[in-house]
């Protein structure tokens, strides 16, 4: 909302406030200022020029060659681009040295045209634009005098309100609100009083939505522009002047915050009709468009059934005031704001009106705002009122009288208030303190309900600078959140120690991201949960997978140029599950995804490219205590498609991009992705709160190296060696695999695999001996059980 | 034989001496103590060497076995000194480092756990809740009306089953309070949503956290102490920290936080960080009534809440510019947090 010094000025005296001190005050108030705007340039070289001729330049289709008279005895020219004006018209003139802000005024030849001046619109000198183009003068300004002299400066604060004080949306609520906190007089307006009423002339059918009801006829009132000190109130703060009586009602909209509305009373058939809409009707605003209506919303129409106007959001298309009107039907009222704000909401139609209704305007101010309104309009635009204001309903209570109970303030504040302050605070804001002890709430405080609520506003005026700070707290115990939270951040150290970056991605994908998610579960049709409605088809989906947004983030990399890629997400995916049966379930992920070269490149050859190996070792590298292995299985749409296991589960996903899809993706080298199951994850990494004692003995090792087929995998071999159960094996690896393809070393269908096999007791050192039984009797069952020979 | 043993010490010794490399080292050892080597067939002479001259003979042969010996040494020492310094020739200290990945942390997760750290010294435990909320949780029990601004569609994402994704880490309170008893002293990092054109101050999806103190006299003094000192630890000692009031359905009194940044070259400015107030009354009244139990009755505890934004903090503390950097993964972005 945009707030006039000038206008504020009228209520509350504001002399000698900067505008930081202001900014201060109602910063700390409660009202965010996010603005503060001093208004026209208080320059002496600034002044009201006519302009005397105006022709085409001769070398610039949109330029003109004006000579201006600027009280100076002779004429000035000036290059001009502005078309907006006639010549004889009075506009502000720039004169050389005139400093606009850091943007000082020169002669200068313009395309070969000397140009002694600048011509200016209102914006350029600090004033708001009515129109586009030059800002013209009234034509009773005196040539040569500083335009700073026909326009008070004024200062604009642009401030945000919060939805809990509609009283403070008017310059009246604002100022008075200013008087209370600066501790100085409020200076009221004098408004003369509404008289009696009639309930004759109104038929308020949807007191629900609408309590209260007004409405006076004008006749005779001349429609015609608004006297220059209202069209500079509604221009300071950013409104264009319409006609005497719109601009009336805009005025005290922003004087009182109270919404008016004037009707053409030409085109009101009979009374006036409160209704709630009928089934189908169709409402057709002010702004040309046609809004269907719903029995919730609140219509105001004359006696033929026409809507006139949307109750309390907006006016209809041809029952407003126009040149050429005569007679008026002025209506203030009473809105309930919950109803304002459905209605303004699902026809998306919101006004200045809706605004205030919706938050819940002050019920005693319903006839305040008409009196003035009325008063204003018979200065103004002439005119008779017609009989006595007709008023249906009554204006609602929407306060009623608060305990404020010291004992829970003292509580709060650790005393630092004292029970006077506290009194002192509440009286100024308007409240009395009534014979039973309670605090009775004045008609525009609706937001205070309750004893928190009157503690609200004494911490708000004293201030928290008030409290002292204490520095204490109880002991709890942690959480299996904190848990898992510091195994997270250890598995994160540990990779970002592995030379992997960390991504966030967002959580919502896109439908065709779907295909790159290498969920823990396969998802069946059912199993993805969809938001009804997405901002953008990329962000629709939420991810029931990490890999997704990491596979977006290497795509980024790689068109970035990066070559070697080590990148890591955790966090939440969602998903369903059993096709929809178990709904939104929420869990914890890690994806890991590796491509390109093993190092980043160097001065010492080739490091080779990483590949599921590496993969896999990285994950060795999180559960160093456990033994990681692949278990082939298919997954759609990718390569190499695996479970990961160890300590006899599975722990997630592994799988490599199908060639296709790394071509997509710009890649020169295979990408290999593993999504991990984070729960199982956290502990399986924990450090074992069990160690092993170091061998006392010796151990002896042998190697065996196999002639197996070349399509025998590790895996048979490993499940044969477990097989033998010899209790003398305390580990074995594999160190040697050999294949040749060309078959010259050796045959293409077969490969050389070795292992190392260590071998110990823990009660004794093994002599040769045994070491040798227990190693042939481990050949011996790898050759019965397996296509092997040994070499 | 005195002779020949002199004759035979000053030979090794000269043989010895013209050594250039280990396979000579190895064979002059081998011609001289070997089996059949020079000085071993001396000593084998011993036999025949009368009786009175033996200790004289004796003593001789050992003090030439030791001089060759120490000579045999000497020279394997020095060739392999030689060996080593040849070695090490050649070496070009002044190249590079061999490349290897640096990884790094992501700067929210940097942010997060120091943020988390200082609080959780502080005694603070962690909670959390599911991102996939229903109108309860993130509206109802916090005190936010039916026809609230948040509460539509333009604003927040819903499902066709009527959940929605939470706008707030707020309802993580409402979860600790359902099941917990006071004191609850918790924070809640965790993902927020709202419905937002990503641009450059703007993500659909937003990281906060959350935190609630609720005990028996959790006082203002309580909430603001808490907070300064946050913002202390997080910020540095001399950070200027301020309290606006300000509005939100769930606690009041409600305010709002700014710190005052020096960033260089600049004038300081007062910039917002963080949301706060005393827990509301009403929704201490939800939840009891929820319970079916007074565990939280408003006249016997209070509480205070906070939330700050993480993305925010984050720009604030590397001066990141556009907040879809936190969300784009680029590697030399990623790389400056090593």
């Amino acid at each position: 909302m945009n707030v006039s010094l000038n206008w504020l000025a009228t209520h509350v005296d504001l002399k000698g406030k900067s505008p930081d001190e202001l900014d201060k005050l109602l910063t700390f108030a409660g009202v965010e200022v996010e603005g503060i705007e001093v208004k026209g340039v208080p320059s002496d070289t600034i002044v009201v020029a006519q302009i005397k001729e105006a022709v085409q330049h001769p070398n610039a289709d949109k330029l003109k060659v004006t000579q201006v008279d600027a009280g100076e005895g002779q004429l000035r020219q000036i290059v001009c681009g502005a078309q907006n004006y006639q010549v004889g018209d009075k506009v502000p003139c720039c004169l050389p040295g005139t400093d606009l802000g850091g943007f000082v005024i020169k002669e200068a030849k313009m395309r070969g045209e000397e140009s002694k001046g600048m011509l200016a619109a209102a914006s350029e000198i600090g004033l708001t634009d009515v129109e586009d183009g030059l800002m013209i003068l009234p034509e009773d300004a005196e040539v040569g005098r500083p335009v700073k002299e026909l326009f008070d400066a004024d200062v604009l604060l642009e401030v945000e309100v919060t939805p809990n004080r509609p009283d403070l949306l008017s310059h009246y609520g604002m100022a008075r609100e200013m008087a209370t906190l600066l501790e100085v007089p409020f200076v009221d307006l004098q408004i003369p009083e509404r008289g009696a009423t009639v309930a004759k002339g109104i038929r308020l059918e949807a007191a629900d939505a609408c309590p209260y009801y007004t409405a006076v006829r004008i006749s005779g009132v001349e429609v015609k522009e608004s006297p220059s000190w209202l069209k500079e109130r509604l221009e300071a703060i950013g409104l264009r002047p319409i006609n005497n009586i719109v601009d009336i009602t805009n005025f005290v909209l922003h004087e009182l915050g109270q919404p008016l509305h004037a009707f053409d009373d030409a085109k009101v058939s009979g009374g006036i009709v409160v209704r709630t809409a009928k089934d189908g009707e169709v409402f057709q605003a002010l702004d040309e468009a046609d809004y269907p209506l719903e029995p919730e919303d609140c219509v105001i129409s004359d006696e033929s059934g026409a809507a006139l106007a949307l109750g309390g959001v907006m006016g209809g298309l041809d029952s407003g005031v126009v040149e050429g009107t005569t007679n008026i039907l002025l209506e203030s009222a009473y809105f309930t704001p919950s109803r304002i704000r459905r209605t303004s909401r699902r026809t998306a139609l919101m006004s200045d009106s809706s605004y205030r209704f919706e938050r819940g305007v002050d019920p005693a101010g319903v006839d305040r705002a008409s009196a003035l309104a009325v008063k204003l309009i018979l200065e103004l635009a002439g005119g008779t009122v017609e009989g006595s204001t007709m008023a249906a309903g009554e204006a609602p209570v929407v306060t009623t009288a608060v305990g404020l109970h010291l004992d829970q303030l003292d509580q709060l504040t650790g005393g630092s208030i004292s029970h006077d302050d506290a009194a002192s605070i509440l009286t100024r804001l308007g409240l009395r303190k009534d014979e039973a002890g309670l605090w009775e709430v004045p008609s525009f405080r609706a937001d205070l309900q309750r004893h928190i609520d009157l503690v609200e506003e004494i911490v708000r005026v004293k201030g928290l600078d008030a409290v002292p700070s204490r520095l204490r707290g109880s002991f709890v115990p942690s959480s299996a959140v904190d848990h898992a939270y510091d195994a997270d951040m250890r598995l994160r150290h540990r990779l970002a120690g592995l030379g992997f970056h960390e991504c966030q991605t967002i959580k919502l994908i896109s439908d065709a991201q779907l295909a790159d998610a290498l969920p823990l579960k396969p998802l069946r049709d059912g199993d993805t949960i969809r938001v009804s409605l997405p901002l953008s088809e990329d962000h629709a989906v939420m991810r029931p997978s990490l890999a997704p947004g990491l596979i977006a983030s290497a795509a980024r990399n790689l068109r970035q140029g990066a070559e070697s890629l080590r990148l890591f997400e955790m966090g939440r995916f969602f998903r369903n599950a059993g096709g929809g049966k178990a709904r939104d379930l929420e869990s914890d992920s890690l994806a890991i995804l590796l491509s390109g070269p093993r190092r980043p490149a160097g001065w010492d050859g080739n490091p080779g490219t990483q590949d599921l190996y590496d993969l896999l070792a990285v994950v060795q590298a999180l559960i160093p205590g456990e033994t990681v292995r692949l278990s082939p299985r298919e997954r759609d749409g990718w390569a190499l498609g695996a479970d990961l296991q160890a300590a006899g589960q599975n722990l997630g996903s592994f799988a490599m991009l199908l060639p296709a899809r790394q071509r997509e993706l710009d890649a020169t080298a295979p990408i290999f992705v593993a999504e991990i199951d984070l729960q199982k994850l956290r502990k399986l990494s924990a450090v074992s709160t069990e160690i092993d004692d170091l061998p006392q003995f010796p151990g002896s090792s042998r190697d065996a190296a196999i002639d197996a087929p070349v399509d025998l995998p590790n895996a048979e071999i490993e499940k044969a060696l477990a097989k033998v159960k010899e209790p003398l094996l305390a580990s074995y690896e594999c160190f040697d695999l050999f294949v040749d393809p060309s078959g010259e070393r050796l045959a293409a269908d077969r490969k050389s695999i070795a292992y190392r096999l260590h071998y110990r007791s823990a009660e004794k050192t093994l002599k040769t001996k045994q070491v040798d039984q227990a190693h042939q009797g481990i050949l011996d069952h790898l050759t019965k059980s397996l296509p092997i020979r040994f070499r | 034989m005195k002779d020949q043993i002199e004759a035979t010490q000053t030979e090794a010794l000269e043989r010895i001496g013209n050594i250039e490399d280990a396979r000579s080292l190895e064979d002059a050892r081998v011609a001289i103590l070997g089996k059949q080597g020079s000085l071993t067939k001396l000593s084998a002479g011993m036999r025949e060497v009368p009786k009175e001259q033996k200790a004289e003979v004796g003593q001789l042969l050992n003090a030439a076995r030791q001089a060759i010996t120490a000579a045999l040494e000497e020279a394997k020492s020095a060739l392999q000194a030689a060996a080593d310094s040849k070695a090490l020739e050649g070496v070009d200290l002044t190249l590079p480092p061999r490349p290897l990945h640096t990884g790094s942390l992501h700067p929210l997760t940097l942010i997060r756990d120091e943020a988390t750290s200082i609080l959780r010294r502080m005694g603070f435990a962690l909670a959390e809740g599911p991102e996939i909320e229903d109108e309860f949780h993130c509206f109802d029990a916090l005190n936010t009306p039916e026809d609230h601004p948040a509460r539509n569609e333009k604003d927040t994402f819903y499902f066709d089953s009527g959940k929605l994704l939470r706008t707030h880490t707020s309802s993580v309170q409402i979860r600790t309070m359902e099941t917990g008893r006071p004191p609850v002293r918790i924070i809640a990092p965790g993902s927020a949503y709202r419905r937002d054109e990503i641009d450059a101050t703007h993500l659909s999806v937003f990281n906060q956290l959350e935190g609630l103190y609720v005990d028996a006299d959790v006082s203002l003094g309580d909430l603001k102490g808490t907070l300064e000192y946050f913002f202390h630890e997080l910020f540095g000692s001399d950070t200027d920290v301020r309290f606006r009031p300000h509005f939100f359905p769930f606690t009041e009194p409600s305010f709002e936080i700014d710190v005052k940044l020096h960033v260089k070259g600049q004038a300081p400015k007062w910039i917002e960080v963080a949301g706060c107030g005393m827990v509301d009354p009403a929704v201490f009244e939800s939840i009891d009534a929820g319970r079916k139990d007074d565990a939280f009755d408003p006249a016997k505890v209070t509480g205070f809440a906070f939330g700050m934004g993480l993305d925010r903090l984050a720009m604030i503390r590397w001066g990141i510019k556009d907040i879809r950097l936190l969300i784009e993964n680029d590697a030399r972005f990623l790389r400056q947090f090593a």
